[in-house]
């Protein structure tokens, strides 16, 4: 079995810096943060632990449904969905990940975009 | 620049949030910038109880009154964030003066990586359950496959070294007239019958000892004394040979289908191994199987022929009846034996 990105860049020890990296970029963000203006810094945690460990293949995995419940009631737009797509491109460079494995989780993540956007 | 300036040059820059409160009015006097940052310039309110609102006063009032030391965490939001602090509050001067100096640490990150940890471990031990479940899953189908004490070898060697079992009984059965089954009937009526019988007969085997090494279509063999030892492996698939036949004649009297079973009992030394390196099966062969079989295949329907071999083991508990030699086939020269429960032997002998 291919081993996941995950495993790849050293499995938690790197994926928790990713983690936080992401978290600060995120709630910094005028346009992305104000989604996690009522959430509770655990919850929103344990979204993002969830969320990157995901995207690189590691302990976690989400349904289609799962994603498509969890986003349902927030006014996504493409512009939103676009920003995040770049902070992960921005943290991921960050902690050196090949570009190769870069354009594998934003596919990823591109894949689900469909769920996420109010069409 | 003096000394005191420098001083609270370096105290306003510090990392950290520094105030002094006025232990009498609970106000504070002093904050650097540290803490102006972090709870509002000097237009805020300078107010303990207001800047700090699940600060327990009474606590503090009652420590700082035995010069003590107190401690406490407070939360608070800079934009959306949501940040920790660690209050360290420190009586300072003299007893004339009722002063306090409030540092403030901020353990945001240590919080929210303890959130990390704790949600990445949720994660690793819901992994772990399943996998858990799964190798049982997949040690449940081994121990289908093979005995325990195989699958054990198996489990921490990758091979299973062949052993020889020098004593031990098989039995072997199938059905007359199968391919005549197989044409009128449904495949999948055949198939829910054979899993049927064949469950039930893992079941009689199971009670007198016996334990089942496959099937194939219409034949069924089982052995007793594979892999641990039983001392009377012989009376143990004869009294098994008996009840699959008494299960079969009673279930025959409800069921359209009229399964004549044929038994062939042998006794000798068998192997037992586990044949295949992808797929895997374990299997036991030698003479006492290939008498078994023989021994099988001159049995009439619904009866149970016996090799002279497993003849020798048995006591008077079951009666053997020489079967006339086929003429067609070479025999064993010691002959083979039909097979009966004595006192069922007798009651045929009556009437």
């Amino acid at each position: 079995m291919e081993k996941s990105l995950f495993d790849k860049y050293g499995g938690f020890s790197t994926v928790s810096k990713i983690v936080m990296r992401l978290y600060d970029k995120l709630l910094d963000d005028d346009d992305v943060g104000p989604f996690f203006d009522d959430v509770d810094m655990p919850k929103l945690i344990d979204h993002q632990t969830k969320f990157v460990a995901s995207l690189m293949g590691g302990p976690a995995s989400f349904t289609d449904t799962h994603i498509q419940r969890a986003h349902h009631n927030l006014e996504i737009a493409p512009m939103h969905f676009d920003r995040l797509k770049e902070m992960i491109e921005e943290t991921l460079q960050e902690f050196s990940v090949e570009q190769d494995d870069i354009e594998t989780v934003l596919g990823a993540f591109e894949a689900r975009r469909d769920l996420l956007i109010d069409v | 620049m003096t000394i005191e300036a420098i001083n609270e040059q370096l105290l306003r820059a510090i990392g950290v949030g520094v105030a002094l409160i006025d232990l009498d009015t609970l106000e504070l006097s002093f904050r650097n910038d540290t803490f102006d940052e972090w709870f509002g310039g000097p237009d805020a309110s300078a107010r303990l109880g207001e800047i700090f609102p699940s600060l327990d006063l009474d606590a503090l009032a009652a420590e700082m009154a035995g010069g003590g030391k107190f401690t406490a965490e407070a939360n608070f939001k800079i934009k959306r964030r949501r940040m920790t602090v660690a209050l360290d509050i420190t009586r300072a001067g003299n007893a004339s003066e009722r002063i306090a100096v409030l540092v403030c640490q901020n353990i945001t990150r240590i919080k929210e990586l303890e959130s990390m940890i704790d949600s990445y471990s949720m994660m690793v031990e819901r992994n772990t359950h399943e996998i858990k479940r799964e190798k049982e899953q997949v040690e449940k189908l081994l121990l289908n496959m093979m005995p325990r004490s195989a699958y054990e070898e198996y489990k921490s060697f990758g091979v299973v070294a062949p052993r020889i079992f020098e004593s031990v009984s098989v039995l072997t059965l199938d059905f007359e007239n199968f391919d005549k089954v197989l044409e009128v009937n449904d495949p999948a009526v055949i198939v829910s019958e054979l899993n049927d019988i064949y469950t039930a007969f893992d079941r009689i085997g199971e009670q007198f000892g016996c334990e089942r090494v496959r099937t194939n279509g219409d034949s069924y063999f089982a052995v007793s004394g594979v892999p641990d030892p039983v001392l009377d492996h012989a009376e143990s698939v004869a009294n098994a040979a008996v009840r699959f036949l008494r299960y079969l004649s009673r279930r025959n009297e409800s069921h359209p289908i009229r399964w004549q079973a044929r038994l062939g009992l042998a006794s000798g030394p068998v192997v037992g191994s586990v044949v295949g390196v992808q797929k895997y099966i374990y299997d036991v062969f030698g003479p006492a199987v290939e008498k078994a079989s023989k021994t099988r295949a001159r049995a009439p329907g619904m009866a149970i022929a016996a090799d002279a071999s497993i003849r020798d083991l048995l006591d008077s508990r079951f009666a053997m009846t020489p079967l006339a030699p086929a003429k067609s086939r070479p025999e064993p020269q010691s002959g083979l034996f039909l097979l009966e429960e004595a006192s069922q032997s007798e009651a045929h002998g009556l009437s």
